[in-house]
């Protein structure tokens, strides 16, 4: 093929749309690698790995839907719409114990946020762990709930699933900023995320907003893992370690604690690693990528939305 | 109507109150003077059931309002059941709230409730919270944050106020303007105990004193009398 500027431009808009189906990955992580630290001050390293568990989640809950052969399932279309909030469900359950087992009672001793960070990392260990444990080393296989079909846009191929996965996570975006910005209960969450001890003097049980936390932010997880497994139908045990960290990085960068940062640091961080892949040797992309992110701490250390945490009076 | 008996309390293993004493009775102001660590703020937090680390544990002793016991409730509850809520040292409003957010949240027990005509008697007492009724709260002057702790306390309906160190930080007048409707409250029938260093100027207001001393309460009777005992004076009202 012969270098030319189109073939630059039709390469370079194929990347960003690559880029926008990545970035939807890394912000439906990142949005509760935010809320959470918004709410508690504490990098939920576990976060990752809810993601991975509502990728399996996923894969269990429809394979039973869809039945194996021989037996009446539901049809793939009906299987979606039931598993993707079943998944949901279970991974909020999952990030609710999370909390109640681990962080909780850490807390409530008065532990060291670090201690409680480490724990976070152990949980996610055993989240990894568990499930090579449980189901072996073996890497699942997504079932197709959706026909790909692949739209040709002045050369740029896009599909059906990735356009479904990008709509998906603006709605989400969209509906976590309207719940912290316009609801009682995002009201609450951006008090605690200022002043935990001054919340329960306002007959609020604290608990309760951070239970309402961890919901959230799992719950959005578990529908990231679910659609990941749609576009990328082999599992692997670890993907909640390389895809979950780049989400966290993303959320930093966003300026961690904020909803619009992290949505934006993740397209920030998927579009800098597709330009990378897509002019530079792959083996490139995360050096320059992080490099890049580096800078842009560098110059805005508390991220892109982030404000310098000032002394209170 | 409040009765504290023999209280002791600890953060970790530092006990800070030592078996303290005292009941608050319906409609009256009384306040808690004494030193620094004297353990006044620990009186209140522990009152409020605040949780540690920030707050103590009680070791010994028991809290009772209308004679039943308030120890194993969360302080949520104390709030929404009992109506008693705090006015924190340092004031810990919500900096990243507005003015007008900060008067809401407070009435989130009471979902559903037409909350207008609070909001506008909070109003009324502090007009200059009206005029900044949009703005973040952390942009306020440290006597209007004040103001806005005291406003949002009344947002969640007690009938107890407590309040530690109200006077912290704040200029003379205003002081003394905060102390004036804390006065006019009570007169409504608010009951208030308020912790203060300003022993002087919290006598004045309250109808009984007591006064601590490294956790321990050694003086106590009607603020009248305590502001004229000779050791009283010298020790906590400057001679």
């Amino acid at each position: 093929m012969e270098f030319s500027l189109q073939n630059s431009i039709v390469n370079f808009l194929q990347q960003c749309a690559n880029g926008l189906e990545i970035g939807s990955f890394y912000a439906l992580i990142a949005l509760g690698y935010s809320l959470v630290y918004g709410v508690l001050r504490l990098i939920n390293f576990a976060h990752g790995d809810v993601f991975m568990v509502g990728a399996y989640l996923g894969f269990f809950i429809s394979t039973a839907l869809l039945a194996p052969e021989g037996m009446s399932g539901l049809s793939p279309i009906a299987t979606l719409i039931l598993a993707i909030p079943l998944t949901m469900i279970f991974t909020s359950l999952l990030g609710v114990s999370l909390e109640r087992v681990a962080y909780r009672p850490l807390m409530r001793k008065g532990a060291h946020r670090l201690y409680v960070v480490i724990t976070a990392l152990m949980c996610g260990l055993i989240l990894q762990n568990g499930n090579v444990a449980l189901l072996g080393a073996s890497h699942s296989a997504f079932p197709e709930l959706v026909p790909v079909v692949v739209y040709d846009v002045w050369g740029v191929n896009i599909n059906n699933v990735m356009l479904f996965i990008v709509i998906t996570a603006v709605l989400v975006f969209l509906a976590l900023h309207f719940i912290v910005s316009r609801t009682r209960m995002g009201m609450a969450m951006r008090a605690v995320s200022w002043d935990k001890f001054a919340l329960p003097l306002m007959g609020i049980p604290l608990n309760k907003v951070i239970v309402f936390t961890f919901v959230l932010g799992s719950a959005v997880a578990g529908l990231g893992g679910f659609l990941h497994g749609m576009s990328y139908p082999v599992l692997e045990q670890d993907m909640g370690a390389s895809i979950g960290w780049k989400a966290f990085i993303a959320a930093v960068v966003g300026g961690i604690g904020e909803v619009r940062g992290a949505f934006v640091g993740a397209f920030l961080l998927a579009f800098v690693e597709t330009m990378v892949n897509a002019f530079l040797p792959s083996t490139y992309s995360d050096l320059f990528a992080f490099s890049i992110l580096l800078l842009i701490l560098w110059h805005r250390p508390t991220g892109i939305f982030g404000r310098p945490l000032t002394a209170k009076i | 109507m409040l009765r504290v008996s023999n209280l002791k309390a600890a953060y970790g293993k530092i006990e800070a109150l030592h078996g303290i004493s005292f009941h608050v009775e319906k409609g009256e102001i009384v306040t808690l003077i004494g030193a620094n660590g004297a353990g006044k703020s620990t009186a209140l937090k522990a009152l409020m059931r605040l949780p540690p680390p920030e707050s103590p544990t009680v070791t010994g002793g028991d809290i009772t309002f209308n004679d039943v016991s308030i120890l194993g409730m969360p302080a949520h509850r104390i709030v929404h059941d009992l109506k008693m809520t705090l006015v924190p040292e340092g004031r810990h409003i919500f900096g990243n709230l507005t003015v007008m957010e900060n008067l809401q949240l407070a009435s989130w027990s009471r979902k559903g409730e037409d909350t207008d005509k609070e909001i506008q008697h909070v109003f009324d007492l502090f007009p200059r919270l009206a005029e900044r009724a949009k703005q973040r709260s952390d942009t306020l002057s440290g006597g209007e944050q004040q103001m806005l702790a005291v406003g949002r306390a009344l947002m969640t309906k007690c009938t107890v106020l407590l309040l530690d160190e109200p006077s912290m930080g704040l200029a003379p007048l205003i002081m003394y303007d905060m102390f004036r409707t804390l006065k006019r409250l009570n007169t409504e029938g608010l009951t208030i105990v308020v912790v203060e260093q300003n022993a002087h100027l919290a006598l004045k207001v309250a109808d009984r004193g007591y006064v601590l001393d490294t956790g321990k309460i050694v003086a106590e009777g009607p603020a009248e009398e305590l502001l004229h005992k000779p050791e009283i004076k010298a020790a906590y009202l400057g001679g």
